[in-house]
């Protein structure tokens, strides 16, 4: 039985394919058959994926890889399969739970669109890309539904195509992705040529051969672990996909933007799943940066500065979904970070975390603003509480557990990560834990702002339809209590970290009141707690009690503001690059090649030559392509009669 | 009797491509009269195509099948036809082609419909012919007869500048011929083995002299990539893409291209592995630079047709990239790609051609928020644009992940070692790496401008893709995604003729 149902695991990704090719050739007229399918899907695919959960969980060790040839060309060979092990198991949960609410959720969100059939389908379409890149066995078919998250990424952000700012956004979401694809791609190019030999009767570039690859290769000298080419230069190409995925500065660019698209989809690519895939992938590829204390420290830096610097864009930003969108980028900082210090479990365990309190809070942002008829300036909301209580509630558990109240799920997942900086890295901590404070007052900034005060717009604010609270009300729960999975509370301490792994752990945590009490007692438990008691008390002077301290800083330190308000200028600064240095020089190296080079002086420049020497032939080159036709017939003829004659 | 036709099936469709032409000349001048039956002839060749690769051809074999040889000019001259892997594939795209080209047709052949759909199937033939002729002088017999329907195909129904175009294509194939009908000569003669049997010259091709070999081989490989084409031959093919007519360009993307890609394979590897083995570094630089050069041009145009061009050179660059790193992956990357390049450009073409047709302009800033008016045409082409830009579970993708990985990994290129550690032709892989971010924002720039944004209010009585449109683009795209979701299907057929090829130029190479 247990084994059956973890062989079948495919199903959870081929379902959701099946619906949306059932929707897309069939059922695109109809509405109620092309959600009832989506959903259908995704349902089936959360009691399947538990149910996986469920057998791991009770099987500890037992992993289950089943691998395809899918292309081979000498001794190069590619697979496609499906691997179903602890962290698998966890990420099929998370994303087929949030993927369920959201599709319930955009029944409600979407129902006036025209063309709610093709959200649908492209719901379902993403849904098994992401499936199946979990699911992946190894590096390279994770590639392959790598590209196919983004290229569902794109559809859905340009799903209102006839917004200019949608469709700059979703090009610009696909290019900044590919730039990270490229260096993906070099990445496992370098990776695979190295260790060719290794591989020649195994599944190439499996996960769970990573380690022995390195091993193998680092050991019989193939590899260096510092050089030109290293598995430090490999895990930094490699690294370079996670970056553009899941929004690490520098190419955090166009997840911001990307809030164009419907909210649905925001709070399900864009802040619980696909932008996560970037951390799963460095989850996966662990043994690439164990190897590598530089490669770690890049990624934990590139975490870091990620989590502070989209944390300080947030504080100013006045579109609903744009601070949420920061405070993703932020987030995702830090689980980079937390892999990049070596808590692997932590950083998994952000994530699954993080997953549900930003759905749950970018789905409150949507009944936001469909309560307020499309309005998406917090200027012009405040009071919603009184209007929409459910909103306003659920909304204040996302708030709270993103800053990490004590006890909610964010609180656990971040106290983890900020501990093993505390560990690892003193530097880190501190700008971690600084990060934890700009969190609690932007996020307080953002709830006091829309739901507390005086209505300042001029909608008629209400709460929304069922279908949408009830998926509030559903994530709402995670949101609180999944963090103590992760707690020394439970029985047993930490099942997570006993769960999910990377090599050697204790399986058996301390536990208990005492050992809770103990830990928050220490430093790593009080700055992160001070932190959110602080930050939290200055939103509420500055946004309920009118201490002025944001009209100051905009006033009197405006080069702060403005540089936290036009996020860093660097917008400015690429599309400054783009438009005015490379396009420009692309445009003269292309007339000068092409148009004067080639064409002027080669083509033309030749024909002149000619038609200068060969004043006399105008009588023969008539431009009449019959008669060249002519000549070169007449010559092949003439060529052949000259070949019979010397050979009879 | 089914036995013999099947051993005869490559002289079969030629003759039925050479009688089509009479056929139609005796039909009255009515379009739809003369589709149908240039259709019926079409479907004929490809039934027999795909009658001869599931029954008689057998693709683990890497040697010629279904060879005919008949004498013609005595014993020197003969027409031999057969075919490999290689060989078949390149006669499966066409056949795929052909009546989608018919059937794209329908607009452009209003105008003198019997000459069209006569010069149509006479490019049959001697595409056809290229690929499954076995003789040298035939080979070169049917690469110059390309020559005479494409130039009426361009200059009669082709755009304004068609005489331009029509001119430069006619100058630069001529050039082409030229250097071909040389070096067809220096084999002959030098190589003393008194045939013009391929088969025969591949062997003999070693007593050549070595200069003979690379002056022969020189003028081979001008000739092909002037076709294929590359930097820095390549201008004629957007000016001619501009102004060819929907279906042509259809063609001379989606097959013609592949000419020149098939000789570099049949010829240049086949031939001359010595002389590919010492110039292959150059020829792999030749490939980054078409890669990403033309995708530096792409991104400055401002003609849509032009982009989709310029994207062929970049794409071809593959080829030449996989051909030179001499290994099994680039060997069989560049046969995909090529494959693969010929359905996604035919029907990025076809959609340009669709919205050419309704708007008669092809400048980029005339469109914006197509969609709304053309939503089908919007759901193809940005099938085709993610084709194009190697999107995974796309048959784009396969061919250059294998050229990629086999010149990354090739054992020729590691003895050209630099001082960065990398050796030359992984730097080309990393330069070329570039081509693909650059196509990503050339076609999705394409498709923003085209058809996201407010809408031009001046396209909004244009009706959407016909049904015949629709049909055209979902064979293509089903394709597309078949060989992209599963390869073997494709490279399957190829593989052991590829590792043939491979073979004779690996016993060069010293490990």
């Amino acid at each position: 039985m247990s084994d059956s149902i973890l062989y079948c695991s495919w199903l959870i990704a081929a379902v959701p394919l099946i619906s949306a090719i059932l929707i897309i050739f069939f059922f695109h007229s109809s509405k109620k058959l092309s959600a009832f399918l989506s959903i259908g899907s995704v349902a089936y695919g959360l009691i399947h994926s538990l149910l996986v959960l469920y057998f791991t969980y009770i099987n500890p060790g037992k992993t289950i890889e089943v691998n395809f040839p899918w292309i081979s060309a000498g001794a190069f060979k590619l697979f496609v399969g499906y691997l179903i092990d602890p962290l698998c198991a966890m990420m099929l949960v998370v994303v087929c739970s949030v993927s369920f609410f959201v599709q319930v959720y955009t029944h409600g969100y979407m129902k006036e669109d025209p063309s709610y059939s093709k959200f649908y389908a492209y719901l379902s379409l993403f849904t098994f890309s992401m499936l199946g890149l979990v699911l992946s066995t190894n590096l390279f078919q994770s590639y392959i539904f790598w590209e196919l998250v983004g290229v569902c990424s794109y559809l859905l952000i340009g799903f209102w195509w006839y917004k200019k700012t949608a469709a700059n956004a979703c090009t610009k979401a696909f290019v900044v992705n590919r730039i990270g694809d490229a260096g993906l791609l070099i990445g496992l190019l370098m990776f695979y040529f190295s260790t060719q030999k290794f591989w020649s009767d195994k599944t190439t570039l499996a996960f769970s051969e990573l380690k022995n690859a390195i091993d193998y290769s680092v050991h019989s000298g193939i590899l260096p672990v510092v050089g030109v080419i290293s598995i430090t230069t490999i895990a930094i190409f490699v690294l370079m996909g996670p970056m553009a995925k899941s929004a690490q500065f520098p190419l955090h660019i166009w997840l911001p933007d990307a809030m164009e698209g419907p909210t649905p989809i925001s709070a399900l690519i864009h802040a619980a799943t696909m932008v996560a895939a970037g951390v799963y992938l460095i989850a996966r590829t662990y043994p690439l940066y164990v190897s590598s204390p530089v490669a770690m420290g890049t990624v934990a830096w590139i975490g870091g500065i990620t989590a502070l610097f989209a944390a300080t864009i947030a504080l100013s930003q006045f579109d609903i979904k744009r601070a949420l969108a920061y405070s993703t980028c932020s987030q995702l900082g830090y689980m980079v970070m937390a892999l990049g210090l070596g808590a692997y479990s932590a950083g998994l365990f952000h994530l699954m975390t993080h997953a549900f309190f930003k759905a749950m809070l970018f789905l409150c942002s949507g009944s936001v603003i469909v309560a307020c008829h499309h309005e998406q300036d917090m200027r012009e909301m405040g009071g919603l509480k009184k209007h929409m209580p459910i909103t306003s509630l659920t909304c204040l558990i996302g708030v709270l557990a993103i800053s990490g109240f004590p006890l909610m799920s964010g609180f656990w997942s971040k106290d983890m990560i900020l501990a093993s900086a505390w560990e690892h890295n003193k530097p880190l901590f501190i700008l971690g834990s600084f990060t934890a404070l700009l969190t609690a007052f932007y996020m307080f900034r953002l709830y006091f702002m829309t739901f507390s005060g005086k209505y300042r717009g001029h909608a008629h604010p209400h709460e929304t339809t069922p279908s949408i609270t009830i998926p509030l009300v559903c994530l709402a729960v995670p949101s609180v209590f999944i963090g103590l999975i992760g707690s020394p509370l439970i029985p047993g301490g930490d099942k997570f970290s006993s769960f999910i792994h990377f090599g050697e752990t204790h399986l058996h945590h301390e536990w208990g009141m005492n050992v809770f009490i103990h830990e928050l007692m220490s430093v790593q438990g009080l700055v992160p707690l001070g932190a959110f008691v602080i930050g939290t008390f200055m939103a509420w002077l500055v946004y309920r009690k009118g201490f002025a301290l944001n009209t100051y800083i905009q006033k009197n330190l405006s080069f702060v503001y403005n540089l936290s308000f036009n996020k860093w200028y660097i917008d400015e600064i690429y599309s400054g690059i783009l438009n005015k240095v490379i396009l420009p020089a692309y445009r003269v190296l292309w007339n000068v090649i092409d148009k004067v080079i080639v064409d002027g002086v080669f083509v033309n420049g030749s024909a002149r030559v000619v038609s200068i020497v060969g004043g006399g032939l105008r009588l023969i080159e008539t431009g009449r392509g019959q008669l060249y036709a002519l000549v070169i017939f007449g010559s092949v003829l003439f060529s052949i009669m000259f070949m019979l004659t010397k050979f009879k | 009797m089914f036995n013999f036709f099947l051993q005869h099936s490559l002289s079969i469709i030629l003759i039925a491509s050479i009688v089509a032409p009479v056929v139609i000349s005796f039909l009255p001048s009515k379009e739809h009269i003369c589709r149908k039956v240039t259709l019926i002839f079409s479907l004929f060749i490809l039934a027999n195509i795909l009658i001869l690769i599931f029954t008689k051809f057998d693709p683990s074999l890497p040697a010629l099948q279904c060879v005919e040889n008949y004498r013609w000019f005595g014993d020197t001259i003969r027409i031999k036809l057969g075919c490999d892997g290689l060989s078949i594939a390149m006669v499966l795209l066409m056949a795929i082609l052909l009546p989608v080209t018919i059937i794209a047709s329908e607009s452009i052949a209003k105008e003198k419909p019997k000459l069209y759909y006569s010069m149509l199937m006479l490019l049959t033939t001697s595409v056809l012919g290229v690929f499954v002729a076995q003789d040298l002088f035939l080979f070169f017999l049917f690469w110059e007869l390309e020559l005479i329907p494409m130039y009426f195909l361009i200059a009669i129904w082709g755009g304004p500048n068609r005489e331009y175009a029509a001119m430069k294509f006619l100058i630069y194939t001529f050039t082409a011929g030229i250097c071909m009908f040389a070096a067809v000569l220096v084999m002959f003669f030098a190589s003393g083995a008194g045939t013009f049997d391929m088969e025969v010259l591949s062997k003999f091709s070693k007593n050549i002299p070595y200069t003979f070999q690379v002056a022969s081989f020189f003028l081979f490989f001008v000739c092909f990539i002037i076709k294929l084409p590359s930097f820095p031959f390549h201008t004629w093919l957007p000016d001619a893409h501009v102004e060819a007519p929907t279906p042509v360009s259809m063609l001379l993307a989606g097959i013609l291209l592949k000419m020149g890609g098939y000789g570099i394979y049949r010829i240049c590897v086949g031939f001359f592995p010595d002389i590919l083995a010492e110039f292959g570094l150059w020829i792999a630089l030749l490939g980054a630079v078409n890669i990403v050069g033309a995708a530096i041009a792409c991104l400055v145009q401002d003609d849509m047709k032009r982009i989709i061009a310029y994207s062929s050179v970049s794409h071809m660059g593959f080829v030449l990239l996989g051909v030179a790193s001499l290994t099994a992956a680039g060997f069989s990357g560049g046969i995909f790609q090529m494959f693969s390049h010929g359905l996604i450009s035919a029907a990025l073409f076809m959609l340009v051609g669709t919205l050419y047709e309704r708007t008669h302009t092809r400048l980029i800033s005339d469109y914006g928020g197509m969609t709304k008016y053309m939503p089908k045409c919007f759901y193809f082409f940005t099938l085709a644009s993610m084709a194009n830009l190697a999107l995974p579970a796309l048959s784009g993708f396969v061919g250059e992940s294998l050229v990629f990985y086999g010149a990354f990994s090739s054992k020729y290129f590691a003895e050209f070692p630099t001082r960065l550690y990398f050796n030359y032709g992984q730097i080309c892989v990393l330069f070329s790496s570039l081509g693909v971010i650059l196509t990503a924002g050339y076609m999705l720039w394409l498709l923003q401008k085209v058809f996201m944004g407010p809408e031009n209010t001046r396209w909004s009585k244009l009706n959407d893709l016909r049904l015949s449109e629709v049909a055209v683009l979902s064979i293509l795209m089903a394709l597309v995604i078949l060989y992209g979701v599963y390869p073997f299907s494709l490279s399957n057929l190829y593989e052991p003729s590829s590792k043939a090829l491979l073979d004779i130029v690996t016993k060069i190479i010293p490990s």
